[in-house]
């Protein structure tokens, strides 16, 4: 088995019919494991940005940063590893909330500064902006009081310097 | 990227025609059908760009391809929507493979109607997205300039391919004053990876230490037309040539350093040098697995230096040594530049060893052989023609006998291995090069999948000659059914129809051979035949193609062919 692990990686790309399918196709045609993709405009119009973290080792993942650069769709890509970058998700998660249990739920979120977004008469929605592991985490101590729903917005990332 | 300057108002479909008349097309590949009648409208205004009827959309993206590949220039096939724009799929999927330029235009359900599931509407632009470059569904008029300038220009710069556009029936017909852009620049888009002298410096050190140094040069070398640059290199620094599949012609067969074709059929030659090689220059190849072979086994004892345009290629497949990016038409006349002229002997005394105790075997045997038909056509046509095939036993016997001069000689689909390619590819080269002597070796069972197009050669008194080496077997699968599976024959044997009543049928000049002393002068009687020819050689049944390195085994495994001496043919290379 070759070593992987996660690896996040940028690609600038023009915002185009079919462009999103086309990244995509290439990412499952090559083989190439997303663990997380979002896009999203950016700071030039008909451009967007993608945020991706891709599970590969070191050769597939120089493939996928090679392939990216080669599509005809993508202006730029930028590979975060060993670089200074910010990254954060977002994830909403809906957990059983009978009032007894609220302000056991209320602690948790305010100790991992998460927020409430929305309280309902048998449940819970607590925002979370972290990065993946802290989500996971999150998850983990909710998960006694019985989670119903969970969204996540997939990483999004950024070189902390030009 | 849109100019403020207008033009006249024109059609979508005038768009079309002005923009192939602006790429200098001179012929386009098609089929009509409900939404593309606005633009066959067009069509009859414009008398200087050929549109040849097809008979099946498969073979107008195959006619394109040999088109583009007998010529380097960009092929162009049109169809309509739905049936018509899917029947180009596998033609177009041939093309990405090899990096062919091609563009293909599509008709389109009208604009309002795309996503209704309307008749004859299917997701083109979708379907194609992994087999072509780029593509395009064009849904406002204004944007179609743009779209096929920028077609054009990506299907033929940087590393080559197909392109589709994909025009809904109402954009064909609606107006714009949108004119041409002058240039294409699209922000990303590299044509090729930058050229890097110190790389270049370093391959030429590397060729200086080396004692056993190969290249292997591929098609590449041929879309650059670097061929010249190839020969010098070669001469310079004393350098055997060994070419993949689709790098024939890239280099004189006949110039005493090539050693002919490496592979899973290459000449044991090639094999052998690439095994014991301690210098490897892979030049504009990707290293296909039909070439490698094992990859773990693929020349164990090389440094490998690698050229491309393409990046992407590096160490895609194996581990190099030294990549050397950019355009070979910069890179080669630089490397050749900086290498210092050498002499190998010794290894050109092994070299030259091995093709004596290693050679292809032509039998002499009294029955006719399809070694011998190759053997024949190359000989007749003095190795001048233009050679296209399907894809099997007699496509490895043509790369094995046929010794290609130039680029743009040999069509053959490498990548996806399409059969029923060659008969359509020579059709394109034909209407491409009127003067040249185009043939398409073809076995029974290719020929069968796109014979319906004898009848547009027919009406275009096309000069294609058809070299019909049948077997009465899918040969190269029953080779394997043979060697792999115990002689379990499954569904090889081919029945044919009568070809000579076929051919009669379409008006297609026809001649039989079944005898080795024919030969000659069917081949004579053939050549010199006006239009289109079908010759049919019934040739031995159970023919095998040798060498040869079984699927997944390391090229240490080749299995040189049975008739040459037992004790000689090697399982293992020495060290």
């Amino acid at each position: 088995m070759r070593h992987t692990q996660e690896h996040t990686v940028t690609a600038l790309v023009h915002n185009e019919h079919g462009t999103l399918n086309r990244m995509i196709s290439l990412f499952r045609r090559r083989g190439f494991s997303l663990s997380s993709l979002a896009v999203g405009d950016c700071e030039e119009p008909g451009l967007s940005r993608m945020s991706i973290v891709v599970n590969a080792d070191d050769n597939m993942l120089r493939q996928c940063v090679m392939q990216l650069e080669k599509a005809v769709d993508v202006v730029s890509v930028e590979s975060l590893d060993g670089k200074e970058y910010v990254h954060r998700e977002l994830a909403f998660i809906q957990v059983d909330a009978p009032p007894e249990k609220r302000s056991e739920i209320i602690d948790i979120s305010r100790v991992l500064n998460c927020e409430i977004v929305h309280l309902g008469l048998k449940t819970m929605t607590v925002q979370v902006v972290a990065n993946a592991r802290k989500i996971q985490g999150l998850i983990r101590l909710l998960e006694p009081y019985g989670i119903k729903k969970i969204v996540r917005s997939g990483t999004v990332a950024m070189s902390a310097e030009e | 990227m849109q100019s403020e300057q207008t033009v006249a108002p024109r059609s979508g479909a005038q768009i079309v025609m002005e923009a192939l008349a602006l790429h200098g097309v001179d012929i386009i590949f098609g089929y009509p059908g409900g939404v593309v009648l606005p633009l066959y409208d067009e069509m009859t205004r414009w008398p200087a760009i050929q549109h040849v009827l097809v008979r099946h959309e498969q073979c107008a993206a195959h006619m394109a391809d040999g088109y583009a590949r007998s010529t380097g220039k960009v092929g162009v096939c049109l169809a309509t929507s739905g049936p018509g724009a899917t029947n180009l799929v596998t033609g177009i999927a041939t093309a990405i493979m090899d990096s062919i330029p091609m563009v293909a235009i599509t008709g389109q359900v009208n604009s309002w109607a795309v996503g209704t599931d309307a008749f004859q509407e299917t997701d083109i632009q979708g379907i194609t997205i992994p087999i072509t470059k780029h593509n395009y569904l064009v849904m406002d008029v204004d944007d179609l300039p743009h779209a096929l300038v920028e077609a054009f220009h990506l299907a033929n710069t940087g590393r080559k391919g197909p392109v589709l556009v994909d025009i809904p029936k109402d954009v064909f017909t609606a107006m714009s004053s949108v004119p041409f852009p002058t240039e294409i620049v699209r922000r990303g888009y590299r044509a090729s990876a930058a050229t890097n002298d110190t790389a270049v410096e370093a391959a030429a050190k590397l060729v200086a230490e080396a004692k056993k140094p190969v290249i292997i040069a591929g098609a590449g070398v041929v879309w650059s037309e670097t061929n010249q640059a190839l020969a010098e290199l070669a001469e310079k620094a004393d350098l055997p040539i060994i070419n993949s599949l689709l790098g024939l012609g890239s280099i004189d067969r006949q110039n005493e350093r090539s050693l002919g074709m490496m592979g899973m059929h290459g000449e044991a030659v090639g094999t052998l040098a690439v095994q014991e090689a301690d210098l490897l220059i892979g030049i504009g190849i990707r290293f296909d697995d039909r070439l490698t072979g094992k990859v773990a086994g693929f020349a164990p004892n090389a440094k490998i230096i690698h050229f491309d345009l393409d990046p992407s290629e590096f160490a895609k497949v194996v581990e190099t040594t030294l990549c050397v990016p950019g355009d070979l038409s910069e890179t080669l006349p630089a490397f050749t530049a900086a290498v210092q002229p050498k002499a190998n002997e010794e290894w050109w005394a092994k070299l030259r060893g091995w093709q004596q105790e290693f050679p292809l075997v032509v039998p002499d045997s009294t029955g006719l052989m399809a070694r011998h038909v190759l053997q024949m056509l190359d000989r007749t046509t003095n190795s001048d023609a233009i050679i296209s095939t399907d894809v099997g036993q007699h496509q490895m016997w043509t790369a094995q006998l046929y010794r290609f001069k130039r680029p743009f000689q040999w069509l053959s689909s490498g990548g996806l291995g399409t059969m029923g390619f060659g008969f359509p590819a020579a059709m394109g080269a034909a209407f491409a090069n009127p003067k040249q002597e185009v043939w398409a070796v073809v076995g029974d069972g290719g020929f069968q999948m796109t014979l319906q197009e004898l009848q547009t050669a027919v009406e275009h008194k096309l000069n294609v000659k058809i070299c019909l080496v049948n077997n009465g077997y899918l040969g190269m699968v029953r080779q394997w059914q043979e060697l792999f599976f115990e002689n379990r024959y499954s569904h090889v044997e081919m029945g044919s129809p009568d070809f000579g009543k076929l051919a009669e049928a379409y008006g297609v000049t026809f001649f039989r051979c079944s005898t080795r002393e024919d030969l000659e002068n069917t081949f004579e009687q053939a050549r010199a035949a006006d239009g289109p020819v079908l010759v049919e050689f019934l040739v031995e049944m159970e023919e095998n193609v040798f060498p040869m390195v079984p699927a997944g085994k390391a090229n240490d495994q080749v299995q040189m062919d049975p008739a040459l001496p037992k004790d000689k043919a090697p399982m293992g290379i020495p060290a």
